[in-house]
């Protein structure tokens, strides 16, 4: 074992040990270069830059929700600006088709594909220390296929656009008469572009974990990752199978959701639920693979409870499959079947409160660092918590028939998707930005990004439980006035999220810009990924990197000379064949 | 309600909530309550461990961490465990108060409810149906619910109630409210009505804070989305503080409102009444029953070989009793009596709206009217009004 440390940290954490010319940025150039590559990394690459395009768009538009809302009667769809695009569209159909679009672009090009398909793809071979994952062109497809998914949604808005929510609901979806087949096929294809990168995932950690790395010794953001994709594997081809019957309700009139031709509406919904709650731990379950590494790295300290993490993760993915009846309590479903999903989503926020718990532990004692990845984490896990918490108002049935589909479910499934996974997102991605790209951003910028993002995502968010607890509810174009205090103060909010979300931004392409390079060990992980240079090179590790315990922060120490963390090994000494080559220079 | 802009001008609801009128809220409110301060005595520590954490371990780079230790297997049973004797008591709790809401008592006062479009009409039996929600204090109210197209859902913010309405089946629900809505004087009432008619404008509940009678009301709205106007899809719950002051309401509105002309008024029941399914006004369009159009005062042949002329009488007597003259053709097919549900001014209204479908029969009428005949006319409006009372 201790051979082993010696082959991975030593050579490359030496400080003055060359860093090899080319990476994986460099290695080949143009843009057929990229268009075809099969490298895990530039494929991750490709898709951080689809998922964020994506959540620009999408954010705008909640923008534009957030201005319209400003006004009781409807204030900014109305203005001549929009108006000169909308053309005599009504407003209130305009302002149903910006929250559909919100929303679908969000969950299905944004947050499903951000942790996993961007950093995941990025991160999961690394950290296995593997050359890539297991099937390559697959990999490559599954960009593709997100690619093409989000052109299917780019020509339903072109086209007449699309009005149902992002939730498709029957009849209205088999009536409506915008575009929603050209969306359905983009949400159908969007999710063959997720199974494969789980099945990726699943076969890369089962069969290519290196020598020495056991299930236990693995990061927890790989668990994650795993618990993610098993999700993905199983649940997604049920989303498939109900859009194609959406479709073929719409143009064949088979007579199974639409009761004018003798289907049941509400099995739309079992359908749909079956996946999209599943769905809500594919988006919640990556982010807390993040932040546990981001908790256990920057306070320096071993991940506490190690095993009821990671069992958590796969509770989790499990138990998500038993609830998704909790978002249709006021369906008229009987009220046994209601009360067993009640149950059983209890049973649900148990898991989740435990990783709570261990990270706090995690931190106890720690030797903190308060860097912006940190920062990040920190504000997860106060939003995360409010989030959680308040899902218990929704669990329980007596207060959910008063808040379903009233705006505290909007602000708690915000509290979970935004302060959750978008803040994990991007506390990910400063956490491996100088990884990713070599190049370090400045830390003031990206802990002021951190706290207007706190702020601005407070504002907007917190006022929106007393809107649905006073009984606003969800996707209303317009209002009585007696909510119109509480809609400004939000929209204010959202005003100050986005500009922190634009900082954040900024503070990362500026990054690009700088001379300097980042270190190896940028923060003083343990993990693999730190083991090879920042940019790794084509071949991530020119050894292959004996697995170390990925917690173990001991023998990891700053070197204030070189200014950068080194790995010691102060029990042997290293033999001389096992000298690196330059260490005479 | 509408009339209150400011968040806490509504003292008497407190911060989280609107009103509190029906059992179910105070319940539903208590449940909230109670989650909420669980809610806040987990929240408290775990914002004071981690703020207070990042602060007190935060560390200059390379300091060691005071402790590496990775597990404590007794603890971390207690943070799994614990909290769920928490959870249990919330989910009986919920699970209680939901069950009450699904087990509707013996003899609520039943309302029918069929959501559009984004229309809401309530059925109250009889001849009424109105687009106000209208019901008793203290007494079990129950909503039988149905949408035509799309689903809808009804949601009372002050009872804390809400159901889906869905297409091609039938929902329930029931509340019980305990406030009565109050009433504004007649005078008041009429000089707010004044004003409106002064203006030519149509009542605002917005403004007004009440509704046409007077009543102040709850609001209603439509909680699945819907399409265009599902943000306007709202109407008003009246509470009234007896029962016979419900019924008297009810009897009201199912009469013909003073100002309101026949014929618009027949057409609307032939909408609302169920005849248009079986009877179209185009000529030659055969539903279950014959076509109105052009048919007023024309000669009906019957199966047993007579005929009949379509008069006030005849149509009268087949909307009562439709098996007594059977129009020759549509022998087996069963039009249902209307006896008892119909009012002589609501049949009236019906002659009325058919006759108007024989542009014939109204230029006889008018060249009647010339000869003087309207008095007799007028006449019958005045006997069939009258009658109906
Ligand atoms: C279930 C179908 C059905 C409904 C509903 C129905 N009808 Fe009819 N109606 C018929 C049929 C069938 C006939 C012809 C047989 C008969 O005379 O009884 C008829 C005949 C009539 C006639 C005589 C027509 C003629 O041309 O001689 C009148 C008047 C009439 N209906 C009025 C009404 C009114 C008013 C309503 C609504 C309040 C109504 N019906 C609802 C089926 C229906
Ligand atoms: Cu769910
Ligand atoms: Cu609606």
């Amino acid at each position: 074992m201790s051979a082993g440390k010696i082959s991975s940290g030593s050579e490359i954490d030496d400080p003055g040990y060359p860093t090899p010319e080319e990476n994986y940025l460099t290695n080949s150039k143009g843009l057929l270069s990229w268009i075809f590559t099969l490298d895990h990394k530039r494929i991750g690459v490709m898709y951080l830059v689809g998922v964020s395009v994506a959540f620009l768009v999408a954010g705008l538009l909640a923008i534009g929700i957030r201005l319209h809302l400003m006004s009781p009667d409807g204030w900014f769809l109305e203005t001549g600006a929009v108006k000169a695009i909308t053309g005599d569209k009504p407003t209130n159909d305009v302002y149903n088709q910006v929250f559909t679009l919100h929303g679908a672009i969000m969950v299905f090009l944004f947050i499903i594909p951000s942790v996993p398909a961007a950093l995941g793809n990025f991160l999961v071979p690394i950290m296995l220390g593997a050359k890539d994952v297991a099937f390559p062109r697959l990999n490559l497809s599954s960009f593709y296929l997100w690619m093409f998914g989000a052109f299917f949604f780019i020509s339903a808005l072109l086209a007449s656009g699309l009005d149902t929510g992002w939730t498709f609901y029957t009849p209205y979806s088999t009536t409506s008469n915008t575009s929603v087949i050209l969306a359905t096929s983009g949400a159908f294809i969007l999710g063959f572009s997720s199974i494969f990168t789980g099945l990726n995932f699943i076969v890369t950690i089962n069969t290519m974990r290196p020598p020495g790395m056991t299930w236990f010794r693995m990061p927890l953001f790989l668990w994650a990752t795993y618990a993610t994709s098993i999700i993905q594997v199983l649940a997604t081809p049920v989303l498939g199978i109900t859009l194609l019957l959406l479709i073929a309700e719409r143009t064949m009139h088979i007579g199974i959701f639409d009761p004018q031709y003798n289907g049941d509406p509400v099995t739309f919904q079992h359908f749909f639920w079956f996946y999209s709650h599943p769905a809500v731990y594919i988006m919640i379950l990556p982010a807390f693979g993040v932040i546990s590494e981001l908790i256990s790295v920057h306070s320096h300290k071993r991940i506490f409870g190690y095993r009821f993490v990671a069992y958590s993760s796969i509770a989790i993915a499990l138990l998500g499959f038993l609830v998704w009846g909790h978002h249709m309590f006021t369906s008229g479903m009987s009220p046994v079947t209601t009360i067993i999903f009640s149950a059983l989503t209890f049973s649900v926020s148990v898991p989740s409160a435990i990783k709570v718990f261990n990270w706090l532990a995690t931190m106890y004692k720690g030797s903190i660092s308060l860097t912006t990845p940190m920062v990040y984490a920190i504000v997860f896990i106060f939003l995360f918590t409010i989030g959680g918490l308040t899902g218990l108002h929704l669990g329980t049935l007596a207060t959910d028939q008063h808040l379903h589909d009233s705006y505290f479910v909007v602000a708690h499934f915000h509290f979970v998707m935004v302060g959750g996974t978008l803040v994990a997102f991007l506390g990910g991605v400063f956490h491996w930005w100088p990884k990713m790209f070599g190049k370090m951003y400045s830390e003031k910028g990206g802990i002021a990004s951190a706290a207007l993002v706190f702020i601005g995502f407070l504002v907007t968010f917190l006022p929106q439980f007393i809107l649905g607890s006073r009984g606003m509810p969800r996707r209303y174009a317009t209002y009585d006035p007696e909510f119109q205090t509480l809609h400004v103060a939000s929209s204010i909010g959202s005003l100050i999220l986005g500009l922190g979300l634009f900082v954040a931004l900024f503070v990362l392409l500026k990054s690009l810009f700088s001379k300097e390079r980042a270190p190896a060990n940028m923060w003083g992980g343990a993990t693999l990924e730190w083991a090879c240079t920042s940019p790794p090179p084509f071949y991530n590790f020119q050894r292959a990197p004996a697995v170390d315990d990925p917690y173990d922060f001991t023998d990891i120490v700053w070197d204030s000379v070189s200014e950068r963390y080194v790995r010691v090994e102060p029990e042997r000494k290293l033999a001389p064949e096992e000298q690196p080559a330059h260490a005479g220079e | 309600m509408f009339s209150v802009p400011n968040l806490l001008a509504d003292e008497a609801s407190g911060l989280f909530f609107p009103e509190s009128a029906s059992t179910f809220s105070q319940q539903s409110d208590t449940v909230f309550y109670a989650i909420t301060i669980v809610c806040v005595l987990f929240f408290i520590p775990i914002t004071i461990a981690l703020f207070g954490f990042a602060s007190k371990y935060k560390k200059a780079k390379g300091e060691q961490a005071e402790s590496q230790v990775d597990h404590n297997t007794k603890l971390e049973l207690i943070w799994s465990v614990g909290p769920s004797f928490l959870l249990i008591a919330m989910f009986y709790f919920g699970a209680r108060g939901f069950m009450e809401q699904r087990t509707i008592p013996e003899g609520a006062y039943e309302i029918g409810v069929k959501a559009t479009r984004w229309n809401w009409s309530f059925n109250y039996g009889g001849t009424t149906q109105n687009s106000e929600l209208h019901v008793v204090k203290d007494e079990p109210t129950k909503l039988v619910m149905t949408a035509d197209t799309v689903i809808h859902s009804l949601f009372i913010p002050a009872f804390r109630v809400k159901k889906d309405v869905v297409p091609g089946r039938f929902n329930y629900m029931w509340f019980r409210a305990t406030k009565a809505s109050e009433k504004l004087s007649d005078e008041e009432l009429a000089a707010r009505k004044q004003v409106y008619k002064d203006a030519s404008e149509s009542w605002s509940y917005e403004k007004e804070g009440y509704t046409e009678d007077g009543y102040a009301f709850y609001d209603l709205y439509c909680t699945e989305y819907c399409g265009k106007d599902h943000s306007m899809m709202q109407t008003v719950v009246v509470v009234h503080e007896t029962r016979e002051e419900l019924e008297a309401w009810v009897e009201e509105k199912g009469k013909r409102q003073p100002g309101v002309d026949p014929v618009t008024y027949g057409r609307k029941l032939y909408e609302s009444r169920g005849c248009k399914s079986c009877h179209s006004l185009e000529p030659g369009v055969k539903l279950a029953g014959p076509s109105y159009a052009g048919s007023f005062g024309t000669s009906r042949e019957l199966t047993d070989g007579s005929s009949v002329t379509m008069d006030y009488g005849y149509i009268k007597e087949s909307i009562e009793d439709p098996k007594a003259k059977i129009v020759k053709g549509y022998a087996g097919v069963n039009m249902p009596s209307y006896k008892g549900m119909l009012s002589t001014d609501d049949i009236y209204c019906l002659a009325q709206f058919i006759k108007s479908l024989n542009p014939n029969a109204a230029k006889q009428e008018a060249e009647e009217a010339d000869s003087g005949a309207a008095v007799a006319e007028t006449g019958t409006e005045a006997d069939v009004t009258s009658a109906s009372e």
